[in-house]
């Protein structure tokens, strides 16, 4: 067995070990690691998305999380404000769809007043229990947040495409809080700081095999996002072997000299764009289904800093090294949460932990460019062309004495 | 076959080409045209517009006035990639490889920019042919950023043989490069022209222009102020005047190289 098969057998291993890990995972802090795996599962997936934008077409975006955040909104506000009724309310704006009304709440923001309620609640007291309205289904919220991340992409690539290196990081950080700061004011619609809430991934469970999963079993959202991680990975990594991987590498070598050679740097760039985003917003819509509210603070540069480091600390230039230093990180960032005593010193590491991932990103940048994961990757793939090389130069030199 | 027909109306046409930069003048009323596989050297003090040119042809840049055409289309308003395609390639002043990408990736960007449909198999065996030719076979899975300066020059030339276009403008092809890697390239321009394709060689070195060069054009501040046999333009009064004969010492060095080279 060569390293390039012993690579591929240890992924089909990680993969596997996944699949099967809420069934051989038995203790009972069981919701609690499987809360921590789905987190890891989404943060692979912006890390990894991330690492594509930045370390694969040199576009080192800040606001990856932004359009995570569009995903994530776009589906809680289409699952907010949107219904299916039998029966006009009267109050709403609404639609005659078919036999259905297309009922479109309207927004009165953050209260508990009865004196200020939205159209629908007024509707349902008067219906009082004898008409049932229906909710949207919320794969298309999810389809439609995707689709604005996409969209938003696109936008932003175009913008984007004259300005380098840290101009388009100022200018994706600005777009970043801008989006985070309409979204904190906007209350009336997006119910500002105090968050929005969503419908559960499965609100009214869902039955597996016989098995029957409430909404906040773990199990089922657990299968989406490693479903989910695993359709981004072999999106990315069909993208890195294809001409697309090639030609964002060159673009982010020198972008004049791939354009001389015939490359289309500008459709690549939009494209890299167009993709990412549209994986960060698919993330963060499912994950705003899984957890149940999304709330403006999960737009901050805090998070985004996170899953840049995670990136940069599994490394850049590989997408699935990003995954995995970014699942890897997750499971240590909340092992690191318990604390211990020394000396008689308690150490809270709920703050500590922050300071040793600090620590373990500097010596990253500082010693291990290419990131901690990458090079053992690299080492399956890569390792026969050094010595290849060094054999053959060897040759050359006896060539060249004439 | 196709590529003998596209070769037979192999032309570029500059009419009229005027490039200003604020209120620089750096190209002044450009009129010339390249007809099948010459090979041309372009020359001119520092500053003479010779890589702003280049610049103008590959789409790098838009004139401000004046068209281009190659092969009877107009290129002057088209982006780079689309003037690559339509069969114009160029190499930089200052070498621009991919550098954290290997020899082989390099070469295949071109290739599979051009055409959408290539078998890669086939583009992996013209890749290794390139490599070949240019002695660089076993560096193929080098990173780029591995490679002595001159290495990368041969490399960037590889890359134009992958584009293969009609036309190949080589932006100082020479500078800081070995005797020895100044073979090959001698070889790679003979060769490469030989197979039909134009060349501009842009260069400070005398001996090489008028050893390899059948036609100069001369640049000067803007001004087009040669066009003809290397022999003429070396004794044109207003070629001396501006560039040749600036420096006695320099003009009778370069004179015996083509001596010595002729010989
Ligand atoms: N982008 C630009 N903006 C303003 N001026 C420019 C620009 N590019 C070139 N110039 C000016 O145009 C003139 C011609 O420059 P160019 O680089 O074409 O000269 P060159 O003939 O290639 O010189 P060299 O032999 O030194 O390479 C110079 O005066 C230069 O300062
Ligand atoms: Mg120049």
């Amino acid at each position: 067995m060569n390293r390039q098969q012993t690579l591929w057998l240890i992924s089909i291993l990680i993969i596997v070990f996944f699949i099967a890990f809420p069934f051989l995972y038995g203790r009972k802090d069981y919701d609690y690691i499987m809360h921590v795996c789905i987190t890891g599962f989404f943060y692979a997936i912006l890390a990894s998305s991330w690492s594509m934008l930045a370390g694969y077409a040199g576009q080192f975006s800040f606001g990856h999380m932004a359009f995570m955040g569009l995903g994530a909104y776009g589906t809680a506000l289409f699952s907010h404000y949107f219904y299916l009724s039998p029966v006009p309310t009267n109050l709403c704006t609404e639609f005659e769809i078919g036999d259905q009304y297309f009922i479109i709440k309207n927004a009165v923001g953050v209260t508990s007043s009865t004196l200020d309620q939205d159209c629908l609640t007024k509707a349902l007291a008067v219906w009082d229990g004898s008409i049932q309205i229906t909710p949207m289904p919320i794969w298309i919220g999810i389809i439609l947040g995707a689709l604005l991340g996409g969209i938003f992409g696109l936008l932003i690539g175009m913008l984007v495409l004259r300005l380098r290196a840290a101009y388009l990081a100022l200018f994706t950080l600005g777009f970043s809080e801008i989006l985070r700061a309409t979204i904190s004011a906007e209350i009336k619609i997006t119910r500002g700081q105090a968050g929005i809430e969503l419908p559960y991934l499965f609100e009214n469970g869902i039955s597996i095999f016989g098995h029957e999963f409430s909404k906040t079993d773990k199990i089922p959202p657990y299968y989406v996002m490693l479903f989910l991680l695993l359709a981004c990975m072999a999106v990315l990594a069909w993208l890195a072997k294809s001409r697309f991987g090639l030609f964002v590498r060159a673009l982010r070598e020198d972008e004049d000299a791939a354009a001389a050679l015939g490359v289309n740097t500008v459709r690549f760039k939009i494209m890299v764009f167009v993709i990412t985003s549209t994986m960060a917003a698919l993330a963060g819509a499912v994950q705003a289904h899984y957890i149940g509210i999304i709330t403006p603070n999960n737009l901050m540069i805090l998070q985004m800093s996170l899953v840049v480091a995670m990136a940069v600390i599994g490394g850049l230039e590989n997408f699935a090294a990003a995954a995995i230093g970014a699942i890897i990180i997750q499971f240590l960032l909340e092992l690191l949460r318990e604390s211990f005593v020394i000396g008689g010193v308690e150490v809270d590491m709920t703050l500590w932990r922050l300071v040793f991932f600090g620590a373990v990103l500097m010596i990253t940048l500082r010693f291990y460019r290419n990131g901690l994961i990458t090079p053992i990757i690299e080492f399956f793939t890569r390792a026969h062309v050094a010595s290849e090389t060094v054999e053959k130069r060897g040759f050359q030199k006896t060539e060249d004495v004439e | 076959m196709l590529n003998n027909q596209k070769k037979s109306m192999l032309e570029l046409e500059v009419k009229n080409l005027n490039k200003k930069f604020g209120g620089l003048h750096v190209l002044k009323n450009l009129t010339f045209g390249i007809k099948g596989p010459e090979l041309v050297g372009l020359i001119g003090p520092n500053g003479a517009g010779k890589t702003t040119l280049t610049n103008i042809l590959d789409g790098a840049i838009k004139p401000s006035s004046g068209t281009v055409y190659l092969n009877g289309q107009r290129i002057d308003q088209l982006p780079p990639f689309e003037v690559a395609k339509v069969g114009l390639g160029r190499t930089f002043q200052v070498t621009r490889s991919f550098r954290r990408m290997t020899v082989l990736e390099n070469l295949y960007v071109p290739a599979l920019a051009k055409h959408v449909a290539v078998d890669k198999s086939e583009v992996m065996r013209r890749a290794l042919e390139v490599l070949d030719f240019l002695t660089m076979d076993h560096l193929r899975n080098e990173y780029a950023q591995a490679l002595s300066g001159g290495q990368q020059k041969l490399l960037e030339l590889g890359r134009l043989l992958m584009l293969d276009p009609d036309i190949i403008i080589l932006d100082e092809p020479f500078a800081g490069v070995h005797p020895k890697l100044m073979e090959i390239i001698y070889e790679y321009i003979r060769k490469v022209n030989a197979e039909g394709k134009a060349i501009v060689l842009i260069s400070h070195q005398m001996d090489s222009i008028f050893s390899l060069c059948k036609r100069l054009l001369v640049l000067n501040y803007g001004d087009l102020i040669a066009d003809g046999e290397p022999e003429d333009v070396k004794h044109d009064p207003v070629v001396v005047d501006a560039y040749l004969g600036k420096d006695d010492d320099e003009d009778s060095k370069s004179t015996n190289d083509i001596k010595q080279n002729s010989t």
